[in-house]
């Protein structure tokens, strides 16, 4: 069974009174320890329906699933913690790195987690190339490509089983935008999946990709598409 | 006391509005643009005080508990419609949070003070309770306002933090919280800031009035200190309700910001 799956997904806005549809009674589902691209031209609706998969926008139809149970059964925050979005802009809150690294265990989401210590922080930094930031270094102070890796890594440090990156890399330069794909490659396990809407060539780390436009969803796996990992 | 009281004759009280006459005409030969509004507001100012002063001579005279409370429930009304006025951002069902805050805080406020701090006699003696409940509402509508304004602003431009936030699991309360307590703070900086003036920079409205009434300046301070405490106790909870019962407007059933673009009433 696929880790997350979504079935008969219609998406729409509204617009000046009419309703225009996005996506159209499609389904797709992502299997544990392998990552996906969401390509499209923009406007087409991949931020929608990745705001959509985190319960971030209302669906008209359709069923979420994670590990076979629905999202209706989850309270939004409890499916949220699940199921992660990580938005184009960093906006990491105003402070040291450590603070924003433990900012998720301020939740009361996660109240029952044990918050990390600075070597477990410490280890997760290292895994992004971030050894020599370190954790009292204030936000401010942090190099674009070096936000994008810490909010990636305040998204993935409570380990939530999907991750959906809107364009992460956007605003990185090649190296920076390369260094965010191993990180989230190094992140997948078997319990673990990835889908990421991407406007740069492939960086070889997807085992598929989706390609959303005029509200039809297709698939197409890297093998296919002649990629090598 | 009621003898020490000068009244002013009505040639003095138009005499004294010739000086607005002044105001007006500086800003008549200097096109400032204000003298429409300087004459209005002149004109609402002595209508609107002289009739509040001439109903509450026949409400003293008058008064039964039901016409009192009548009273007090249109100032309530007259008062909310102010303070919704007042806020510019557009909010759905901002007039009843604003009423239940304003209702719940003067009322709860204005009798605890003229019951057990003043001991009117009736309990509905208008002319403990009007006076009072006026007081306190003035100023936590005023607080209100600023309030909700300084509240949704905030909101508005933390927008970004705030999808972080709901994407890694908070509930609205947590997302919002920088922001409610931005604005409770915005709220109730006006009266803790003439709390600590009271007494040195200015004598506050009320005292003077008891003062130049000819009352005992010791026993005139103990009423404005009770006034100053009951009004910021008053501020804090029309703040705190008001806040509180609005700032889940703007956010969906499943709990994630209404940021500008996906709001309904903004197409």
């Amino acid at each position: 069974m696929s880790l997350f799956h979504a079935e008969h997904i219609t998406l729409s806005y509204r617009c000046g009174g009419e309703a225009v549809t996005l996506l159209h009674d499609e389904s797709f589902a992502l299997e544990a320890g392998s990552v996906y691209d969401l390509v499209g031209p923009s406007g087409v609706g991949k931020s929608t329906l990745l705001r959509a998969c985190a319960l971030m926008m209302e669906r008209d139809t359709g069923e979420l699933y994670l590990d076979g149970h629905p999202s209706s059964g989850f309270q939004p925050a409890a499916w949220r913690r699940e199921v992660c979005l990580v938005p184009q802009q960093a906006s990491l809150v105003a402070g040291t790195v450590r603070d924003n690294l433990v900012l998720p265990w301020k939740l009361k989401v996660n109240a029952e987690m044990r918050s990390p210590s600075d070597d477990e922080l410490a280890c997760l930094l290292e895994a992004a190339d971030l050894s020599e930031v370190g954790l009292a270094r204030d936000v401010s102070r942090l190099s674009g490509g070096q936000a994008a890796r810490v909010a990636l890594l305040r998204a993935f440090a409570t380990r939530p089983h999907v991750l959906l990156l809107d364009e992460v890399d956007a605003a990185l330069d090649d190296d920076s935008a390369l260094a965010v794909g191993r990180l989230v490659h190094s992140f997948m396990n078997a319990r673990t999946t990835c889908l990421r809407i991407r406007h740069r060539a492939s960086d070889g780390f997807a085992s598929g990709t989706f390609a959303l436009s005029d509200g039809v969803l297709s698939f197409a796996s890297a093998a296919e598409d002649g990629a090598i990992l | 006391m009621t003898e020490s009281v000068v009244d002013i004759g009505y040639i003095e009280l138009f005499a004294a509005s010739a000086l607005m006459l002044v105001a007006g005409l500086v800003s008549w030969k200097l096109e400032l643009g204000q003298t429409r509004r300087i004459v209005v507001s002149s004109v609402r100012c002595f209508v609107q005080l002289l009739a509040a002063g001439f109903l509450l001579t026949y409400l003293f005279e008058f008064q039964t508990w039901w016409l009192v409370l009548l009273v007090l429930a249109a100032m309530v009304i007259a008062a909310t419609q102010i303070a919704t006025a007042r806020v510019k951002n557009r909010v759905p069902g901002l007039s009843g949070a604003v009423f239940v805050s304003l209702f719940v805080s003067s009322f709860a406020v204005g009798f605890i003070v003229v019951e057990g701090i003043v001991h009117a006699e009736p309990w509905y003696s208008a002319r403990q309770l009007v006076p009072i409940v006026g007081m306190i509402m003035g100023n936590a509508m005023a607080a209100v306002a600023v309030a909700i304004d300084r509240l949704f602003a905030d909101m508005d431009a933390r927008a970004s933090e705030m999808f972080s936030l709901v994407a890694l699991g908070a509930t609205p309360s947590e997302a919002a919280a920088p922001s409610l307590k931005a604005a409770i703070g915005a709220g109730m900086t006006p009266i803790l800031a003439n709390m600590s003036a009271a007494g040195i920079v200015t004598f506050p409205g009320m005292m003077t009035g008891q003062l130049l009434a000819g009352a005992d300046p010791v026993a005139a301070a103990k009423y404005q200190i009770v006034v100053m405490l009951m009004l910021s106790a008053a501020n804090t909870i029309a703040i705190v309700a008001a806040v509180y019962l609005t700032y889940r407007r703007r956010f969906s059933s499943d709990g994630y910001y209404l940021d500008k673009g996906i709001r309904a009433d903004n197409p």
